[in-house]
């Protein structure tokens, strides 16, 4: 019976990767792009057009400068600080628009976007983050900065975010890539990128110019949209345009250049970007030179303009549009996987309505050739044909009724104006570009369904796991079943994903409410409103208020953000960081000390040199990791660090951070593998009492000071409560045999800390919110591994702490014995009640050393939570196979998925099963 | 110490089973009547339906519930010890004033001084506003604490070890206890609808926590009366 169990205990665990990796497969289709670089092909119509030679191209040059989330509304409201770009608006040599960034808004997917012309996959996402990863270069594929490279005497340059360099490597003749590290960065990764450009314009060798600054960026990040620094960063960046665009007007040698300014993403109002808010989907587009007043006498020349809730400012076209535009502009084909089209406003540069007929039968051609192989059962031929267009069309057969009326319109004999034919070519390339980019095209639905199937296996096997316990079920049984079912009704409300945290918080604080009633129903204590479950409820309500997290309610007022932490210079928050060091230090050096005291003698309690030698082993651990923490902060987040004395500040500043890092883990491993030592060595002597459980408490503890490392300064106070809650969750369980919590209780309460943690620690279910600071801890180079697992870990800090303690609170692991020997007692006890309270204490702990050293209670805590994972991973995989064409699915789902492949593997797999088993064994000891 | 309390029958006269059906359709009409103006301005529109709801309740009780002491009541019944001389015969009216009038204006009393402060803080412990809706919240716990402890008070008493089993969940159901379970059940899934990106009015708090309480209260008087009656609570 027990082997069954296992036995569909281990398949429910290994179908949970399974069918995350099949879903995923269906879900972000790996999206084959056609290599090569376009050539300029046969048109057809030539004769009848009397074509006989591509249209002169109005520029050779292209002056390029990205600013990092320059939002519509930073270069063109009436709070803007750009008046020299707003005066080129309003003098006609400028161009406005706001191009409209599909999510996910992050910077390389946006890149690609922009050079290409193409709409990256999701998957994007995922090597933004893995960066190195040279399948998501574009060496290989056809991009405007390959068109232009392959012209003859092309030359590239590129100044800024090296995002570009790991993009496009090799492409540019001179480069100086700058890294976004610390956010904290206002000045520096700008001025490495403008020290180049007054050389830059005296050379004439390139024919384009790459610019990408990422200092306003950084202060959305910090500061949010209306920071004191944003302001002059505009005034700064309107400098720039100003530099270039009177070089432009003056130097003979760039007469011909165009100058673009564009944001890749905009920022939400708390300053992040990833999502799709208005704020965050809507950056600036610009385009100067002095030629364009040709185009723009009777456009809406009007500049400044007023603020705007929907940052809609001016003509809202779609990122992918820059690629065709510069392609028609500069005269080179259009790049092969492009799905933008050419902006209708510059069609006015040439007079002649057969050139603009051209110009666009080549971006209808390009984008023709996607739409075949997309959707091959339709007929997309240059010739007349009969089709049936009424009624309701599929997008397929819309697109080839789109392109036979262009065909139609080209080939007619009649003499129409040449505008005609234009528009008709623009309704074709608007509807592929509209049908391309929506969502439904390209799911593999068997796939989706087989993924969740198998999904849903795990839960039907790990059902089968647990089945002995369900025939009795208990409260938390029952309100652990309602809390799966309740997640899976919610997974398919877009607006219960963006709010997850709610739900966790209001199960929450129910279940510590249910464990109030259940403690009092079986003992009454004085003070109830002292009672330990209350305290939790007290605590629980602080935690919540820390950081204030989701989409609804974001940037509402929290306790980071109230200046509670820094009165004093910050003597509170550093008051509070410093007593989560203090404690878990202390609590290491003991587990040192008694492991030494050990060492010679198994029975042995650590004396005063033990504990001397102890905190004289741990202090240099926890005092550098304390250090780096400060030297962090220093540098990531300067205005939580203000130190009276300017030397110090200036030491902090210059400590070397990798290598501290380096050191805090490294201290923390040797201490850790000490431990593990000196416990095995214990567990060999033949006195040994197996499951003291010491040694998972010990790593418990060191652990702790990892993830303390790997956690947002501003977070770290919530180890503390986390602390508190761990201590009173002990009491309730420990200060009366008769209430203490079933192992049920336990599992219902990790699945739920495990989740609240999450959500308590400021993330959401937005990429906006991953945070990226503490993944290169310790890394020198780029280590794709090493920073993922640092990433991970520095994300789901909390559920790890969590999955951890709920162990340690099942096996009540290095809780005191209290050497009670039952067969010492006697009937002639003078208190009978006394003795039979010693009884069920001498029971209940002898039961839990027998949990400790066995493996049933933890195979049934990992049965129920991996049946509560592969639920989640069955209601968030049919919530996006069953709202695949719902609105939210890229912005709300598609983010969620991604949250829930790593709950499923990293979390589940990893840490609940992998690093849960191992703590488990060793507390066997 | 007490006997346990056993499920409490409402009176059986004409009035009472008159009532005791009225009574829930009067709450809901009540709070039906007022919920747009509350949805327009909460503070205002709380503050005033508080009385006609004070008013029901005390009427509920008066007409439906066996109060402390009385002999069909909780603690009643108490043996005369034999011999004991008989008291003089109170008069009609002084009956009714003494077994019933001043328990229900004793419920009054400590269902809004302990309990609206007390069920303030455990709405502040469940996540209500910290900062900010401080009226709103303390008036969301009047509602709240009319609804679930007003009856409960009256029937019963104000004895120590009684509130032990009541805040324990360990007296039996019965129609008041269940409406006090319904209030407390129904304002916690009142807060289900809070997150949605609906962008309706109703959606501020406190509104959807007194509506939950609302319908809480008059699912668990119709429940607590009828199936679930002489039933436990039981966390095991």
């Amino acid at each position: 019976m027990a082997r069954f169990q296992t036995l569909s205990l281990v398949l429910a665990n290994l179908l949970i990767p399974a069918a995350i990796l099949v879903f995923a497969t269906g879900f972000f289709p790996y999206k084959p792009f056609m290599p090569g670089l376009a050539v300029y092909e046969k048109l057809g119509w030539e004769e009848k057009m009397g074509w006989t030679k591509e249209p002169e191209p109005q520029f050779d040059r292209v002056v390029f400068m990205v600013v990092d989330a320059l939002r519509s509304d930073f270069v063109f409201s009436s709070e803007s600080g750009m008046s020299f770009v707003q005066g080129l608006i309003r003098s006609g040599a400028a161009i406005p628009f706001t191009a409209h960034a599909t999510s996910p808004t992050i910077t390389m997917p946006r890149v690609k976007a922009i050079t290409t012309g193409s709409i990256p996959s999701f998957l994007d996402v995922i090597l933004n983050f893995a960066e190195s990863d040279t399948s998501s270069t574009l060496a290989a594929q056809d991009t405007w900065l390959a068109q232009l490279k392959a012209k003859q005497g092309g030359k590239l340059v590129m100044y800024g975010d090296d995002t570009w360099l790991k993009l496009f490597p090799g492409f540019f003749e001179r480069a100086d890539g700058t890294s976004s590290f610390f956010v904290s960065d206002f000045t520096e990764v700008d001025n490495n990128v403008t020290r180049h450009v007054p050389d830059e314009l005296l050379n004439s060798d390139w024919n384009a110019m790459i610019m990408h600054y990422l200092g306003l960026d950084h202060i959305g990040h910090k500061t949010g949209p209306k920071g004191p620094n944003m302001i002059p960063k505009q005034i700064e960046m309107d400098g720039i345009v100003r530099d270039i665009y009177e070089a432009i007007e003056n130097e003979d040698h760039l007469a011909n250049t165009l100058f673009v300014m564009c944001g890749d993403h905009g920022m939400n109002e708390g300053g992040n970007h990833g999502g799709s808010a208005p704020g965050e989907t809507s950056p600036a587009l610009v385009f100067m030179s002095p030629k364009i007043k040709k185009i723009t006498e009777f456009l809406v020349r009007e500049s400044p303009i007023e603020q705007t809730s929907d940052f809609e400012y001016y003509k809202k076209i779609e990122q992918s549009d820059i690629a065709p535009t510069l392609a028609g502009l500069m005269g080179f084909p259009v790049p092969r996987n492009n799905l933008g089209v050419f902006i209708p406003e510059f069609l006015h540069f040439w007079d002649e309505g057969t050139d603009r007929a051209r110009l666009l039968l080549h971006n209808a051609q390009q984008m023709k050739k996607i739409i075949e192989a997309n959707f091959p059962a339709y007929s997309f031929a240059d010739e007349v044909q009969e089709m049936d267009c009424e009624g309701s069309l599929s997008s397929g057969k819309e697109l080839a009724c789109k392109w036979q009326k262009a065909v139609q319109v080209m080939s007619t004999m009649a003499t129409i104006h040449p505008q005609l034919r234009v528009q008709y070519l623009y309704d074709f390339c608007r509807t592929a570009q509209e049908i391309m980019s929506s969502t439904a095209s390209n799911y593999d639905v068997p796939r989706l369904v087989f993924g969740t199937a198998l999904a849903f296996l795990s839960v039907v096997l790990s059902v089968l796991a647990i089945r002995p316990d369900i025939r009795n079920p208990s409260f938390s049984g029952l309100f652990y079943t309602l809390t799966l079912i309740l997640y899976t009704v919610l997974m398919f409300a877009s607006s219960y994903v963006e709010e997850e945290h709610q739900f966790w918080y209001w199960l929450t604080s129910a279940y510590f409410f249910a464990l109030f009633l259940s403690s009092v129903q079986k003992q009454w204590l004085p003070w109830p409103i002292l009672h330990p479950a209350v305290m939790l409820l007290v605590v629980f309500r602080i935690a919540r208020r820390w950081n204030q997290t989701g989409q609804k309610y974001a940037g509402a007022p929290d306790i980071v953000h109230s200046g509670v932490l820094e009165w004093g210079n910050n003597i509170v928050l550093w008051s509070l960081v410093g007593a989560a060091y203090m404690d878990n230090t202390i609590r290491l050096s003991r587990h040192v000390a008694r492991s030494i005291a050990n060492y010679w003698n198994a029975d042995a309690e650590d004396g005063e040199s033990e504990r001397f030698m102890g905190t004289m082993a741990v202090l240099p651990s926890g005092v550098t990791a304390f250090i780096f923490k400060l030297a962090f902060t220093a540098r990531d987040a300067p205005e939580l660090v203000r130190w009276p004395n300017p030397d110090m500040m200036h030491w902090l500043e210059s400590v070397d951070l990798v290598l501290f890092a380096r050191m805090v883990f490294g201290g923390l491993g040797l201490s850790a593998a000490w431990l593990i030592y000196a416990e095995w060595r214990k567990s060999r002597s033949p006195k040994h009492v197996k499951g003291s459980g010491a040694l998972a408490l010990s790593l418990f503890d060191t652990l702790t000071l990892i993830l303390l490392t790997q956690t947002r300064t501003s977070s770290l106070p919530l180890y503390l409560l986390f602390r508190l809650t761990t201590f009173f969750l002990t009491h309730l369980s420990t200060y009366s045999p008769s209430t203490s919590l079933s192992p049920t209780t336990i599992t219902t309460t990790t699945l739920l800390l495990t989740h609240t943690s999450f959500f308590l620690l400021g993330n959401t279910n937005s990429i906006s919110s991953i945070d990226l600071s503490n993944s290169y801890n310790g890394v020198a180079g780029y280590n794709i591994s090493l920073v993922g697992l640092l990433l991970f870990v520095s994300n789901w800090a909390g559920p790890i702490y969590w999955s951890l303690a709920g162990l340690i609170l099942l096996g009540a692991h290095g809780s005191r014995a209290h050497n009670i020997d039952v067969s010492e007692m006697d009937a002639r006890d003078w208190i009978a009640e006394e003795r039979a309270h010693l009884v069920r204490l001498a029971d209940a702990e002898k039961e839990k050393g027998e949990r400790r050293t066995g493996w049933g209670a933890w195979r049934r805590h990992v049965a129920l939570l991996t049946l509560g994972q592969a639920a989640a991973a069955v209601a968030v995989m049919g919530a996006c196979t069953v709202l695949r064409t719902h609105l939210f699915i890229w912005t709300v789902f598609s983010p969620k998925f991604l949250y829930a492949m790593a709950w499923g593997t990293g979390f589940h797999l990893g840490v609940t099963v992998g690093v849960g088993g191992g703590f488990w064994w060793v507390g066997g000891w | 110490m007490k006997p346990p309390a056993t499920p409490i029958d409402t009176l059986s006269n004409d009035a009472a089973n008159l009532y005791k059906h009225l009574h829930p359709v009067l709450i809901l009409s009540l709070y039906a009547y007022q919920f747009s103006s509350i949805v327009a301005d909460p503070v205002p529109a709380l503050t005033t339906t508080l009385i006609p709801l004070a008013v029901l309740q005390i009427a509920y009780a008066a007409i439906c519930l066996p109060p402390i002491g009385s002999s069909n009541g909780v603690g009643g019944g108490e043996k005369k010890k034999p011999g004991e001389r008989r008291k003089a015969a109170p008069g009609k009216l002084e009956v009714s004033f003494n077994s019933k009038i001043v328990p229900a204006f004793l419920s009054l009393i400590s269902s809004t001084l302990p309990g609206i402060p007390v069920l303030a803080l455990s709405l502040l412990l469940f996540g209500a506003p910290v900062t900010t809706h401080h009226a709103e919240t303390l008036l969301a716990a009047a509602h709240i604490s009319f609804l679930a402890t007003l009856p409960l008070v009256y029937v019963h008493g104000v004895d120590g070890g009684r509130w032990r089993e009541i805040v324990a969940a360990q007296v039996h159901i019965d129609e008041v206890f269940g409406c006090t379970l319904g209030t407390l059940v129904g304002a916690w899934l009142g807060a289900v609808p809070i997150p949605l990106d609906w962008d309706r009015e109703w959606q501020k708090w406190p509104i959807t926590i007194v509506t939950g309480a609302y319908i809480g209260f008059t699912v668990g008087k119709v429940l607590g009366g009828t199936i679930l009656k002489g039933k436990t609570v039981s966390f095991e």
